[in-house]
């Protein structure tokens, strides 16, 4: 009967096994330690998600506009960042010959005019319904500039859509659709489309009949809920023939330098503010600052709350097995092999939980993303919510630190057993 | 190997109960050799436990000076007297103390994954036969009597090679005849492998069984008695010549 005395290279595999056979004898227990892990990493997984697809929805957006700064009349920041990205109300206008003076500077790479308003789309089309959504945005561009700025819009192909084009010109009846707006609507190439405009200064709307001449193809921004019109046919629709609502400006070169230079040039102009993209950037981001402040609370305390649980599980075991651990160290067990054996036990846990919880965030990111959308308008369009690999990596990671950390006292406090005592007090 | 596994003079173990100062153990001389099978007997708080606890390196002595398998002990640390314990002792307790958890053979190679060594599953199969639970090798310890518990107790105890088995009541949770089968197995070990056998008992029967009774009494030796001469024949010839000088010393 002859002892191999090889030192056994898969011995992990051994503790691992005697770890989870602990963990199994008291499912219930352990079940909802790993739950309470579990929530706690969905809860930060869910937040990360948040604070990563949220910002990478400001940069699509913001992005996707196309140019690096733009100028607008003055007013509130937020107003504008909002503007900037979904239109909005109460909109600001500035005088159309700040485009003439502007689009001379020669730091200008490329400059093209915007005009928003508001239409009211009651009976233009085939819903009847009384949502919120009885407003549409309807943006009056100069089409060659708007195409120089934003080369990547394209119009949607297929039955239905063929022969999408821009407005012909002199044309007063032809509008151009986003796609969220044509789907909603329901509206494909040749159709009517009925927009109420009520123009400045006048009490009553004036009904509209247009004919969609292009449906644009999905881009993920504010141009898909958004109905494009002639920028003169527009402002004479709302009764603002001479105003604008932005002008935007991609420069030659773009840094904070020539930034700041610009910006200087064109403050002196009593009406406008310049606006840069990272200051719109920031300022979405710093809207939602609080909301993700008080997410990160909450995620911090499930964390805290799990720690605990950890915690007093695993002395809770260690305390049943007391005994058990006498016998081991009888037989031969260090010190290290019975704080590694605790530790693994309460690694794993944390481990089960993060992987039970990351699944539970990816699962449950549509429903996140509707709560955190309901909450608040948060200025994007997209998803908000990116759980990517990388969260997932950092969450399961951060749970194999919090269960490093969890098992140090209870595994310490294991192997710190003097063998007869523990043998003697399990007895 | 000198034939002599474990050497204690003088030795003391003392322990503070409030203001009172017990005295467990209070100066024993005791001498073991391979081979050997030993009983200590005594009435419950005579210190048999403490005897054995300090002879196993699972507790240290207030006073005397203590060899075990060469290895001087007395003074040393919990983590040093582990490195003592590790493949040298085996134990069986008396209230069989297996993991619920692991299977019959998982129990029985538990002590090799503490040291670290490769299982055998060949010796593992060997062992269980030797105790006669070759059929149960993956029952749970719940489908065990408790007699063979205990047997799975001392195949986990032998599972590593040691030198000295420990054993504290093995028989005190068995019937008669379990138990007999139980000191039958420790005399066929001690016979044919040369083990070292030190065994805590009530039952002066089974006590009479072995090589040599030492009777405590609140903790000191109140009676030595060889009951059967050491068999020559199970040492090895390596360790002959130095058997009648170790049998001398251990007489002094």
């Amino acid at each position: 009967m002859n002892i191999d005395t090889r030192n056994d290279p898969f011995i992990l595999r051994r503790y691992f096994t005697l770890a989870v056979k602990n963990l199994r004898r008291r499912p219930v227990r352990t079940g909802l330690t790993v739950a309470g892990v579990a929530l706690a990493v969905t809860v930060a997984v869910s937040l990360g998600g948040f604070m990563l697809g949220y910002r990478g929805a400001i940069d699509k957006s913001i992005d996707m506009l196309g140019f690096q700064v733009m100028i607008m009349a003055k007013g509130c920041p937020y107003e504008a960042a909002t503007m900037m990205l979904k239109g909005g109300t109460g909109l600001l206008y500035l005088p159309a010959d700040v485009y003439e003076k502007v689009k001379s500077d020669a730091s200008i790479a490329s400059i093209t005019p915007i005009f928003v308003g508001v239409a009211q789309k009651q009976g233009s089309g085939i819903r009847e319904d009384q949502s919120e959504t009885n407003f549409l945005i309807v943006s009056g561009i100069e089409v060659a500039s708007y195409q120089v700025m934003k080369p990547w819009v394209a119009f949607k192909k297929g039955p239905g859509y063929a022969d999408g084009r821009w407005f012909s010109p002199g044309a007063r009846n032809e509008v151009v659709l986003g796609f969220e707006a044509a789907e909603y609507e329901q509206r494909k190439v040749g159709d009517s489309f009925y927009a109420s405009i009520t123009p400045a200064g006048q009490p009553n709307p004036v009904q509209h009949e247009f004919k969609v001449v292009g449906v644009l193809e999905r881009s993920g921004t504010q141009d898909d809920g958004t109905v494009f019109l002639p920028i003169d046919l527009a402002r004479e629709f709302f009764g603002r023939p001479n105003q604008l609502t932005i002008l935007g400006i991609r420069l030659k070169e773009f840094n904070a330098i020539k930034m700041r230079q610009f910006e200087t040039r064109w403050l002196s102009l009593p009406e406008v503010q310049v606006v840069g993209l990272q200051q719109v950037k920031n300022t979405l981001v710093s809207l939602v600052a609080t909301a993700q402040t008080m997410i990160a609370a909450v995620a911090v305390i499930a964390i805290i709350v799990a720690f605990i649980g950890v915690i007093n599980t695993i002395l809770m075991s260690v305390y049943e097995r007391t005994s058990e651990i006498g016998i081991m160290k009888a037989l031969g067990a260090r010190r290290g092999s019975i704080f590694q054996l605790i530790w693994l036990e309460t690694v794993m846990i944390c481990l089960a939980g993060a992987l039970a919880g990351s699944l539970l965030a990816v699962v449950g990111s549509g429903v996140v993303e509707r709560l955190i959308k309901a909450m608040a308008d948060f200025g994007v369009s997209g998803s908000i919510v990116a759980i990517t690999p990388a969260v997932i990596g950092y969450a399961v990671l951060g749970a194999v630190i919090l269960g490093f950390f969890a098992g140090l006292y209870p595994a310490w406090r294991a192997s710190s057993m003097r063998p007869v005592e523990a043998i003697n007090k399990g007895a | 190997m000198n034939g002599i596994v474990i050497e204690a003079h003088r030795l003391k173990r003392y322990y503070q109960r409030g203001s009172e100062t017990v005295k467990a153990l209070d100066g024993v001389d005791i001498c073991i050799r391979q081979g050997e099978i030993v009983s200590i007997l005594g009435p419950s708080g005579s210190g048999k436990t403490t005897l054995i606890n300090l002879l196993s390196c699972l507790d240290a002595p207030t006073e005397g000076t203590l060899t075990v398998a060469g290895k001087p002990v007395a003074g040393l640390s919990e983590d040093e007297l582990v490195e003592v314990r590790r493949g040298v002792l085996g134990f069986v307790f008396q209230q069989f103390s297996l993991l619920p958890t692991l299977t019959v053979t998982e129990n029985v190679e538990l002590p090799l994954m503490f040291l670290g060594l490769r299982v055998n599953p060949q010796r593992t199969r060997e062992i269980l036969a030797a105790v006669g639970l070759s059929d149960r090798a993956s029952h749970l310890p719940q489908e065990l009597s408790g007699g063979q518990m205990q047997r799975v107790a001392i195949a986990r105890a032998l599972m590593a090679g040691p030198k000295i088995l420990v054993a504290d009541e093995p028989t005190g949770n068995l019937d008669k005849a379990t138990g007999e089968s139980i000191i039958a197995l420790f005399k066929r070990l001690a016979a044919e492998e040369g083990l070292a056998v030190i065994l805590t008992t009530h039952n002066t029967a089974f006590g009479a069984a072995a090589d040599r009774a030492i009777t405590l009494e609140d903790g000191r030796i109140v009676k030595e008695e060889v009951l059967k001469p050491p068999s020559i024949a199970s040492l090895t010839p390596a360790t002959m010549t130095g058997v009648s000088v170790q049998v001398d010393q251990c007489n002094e």
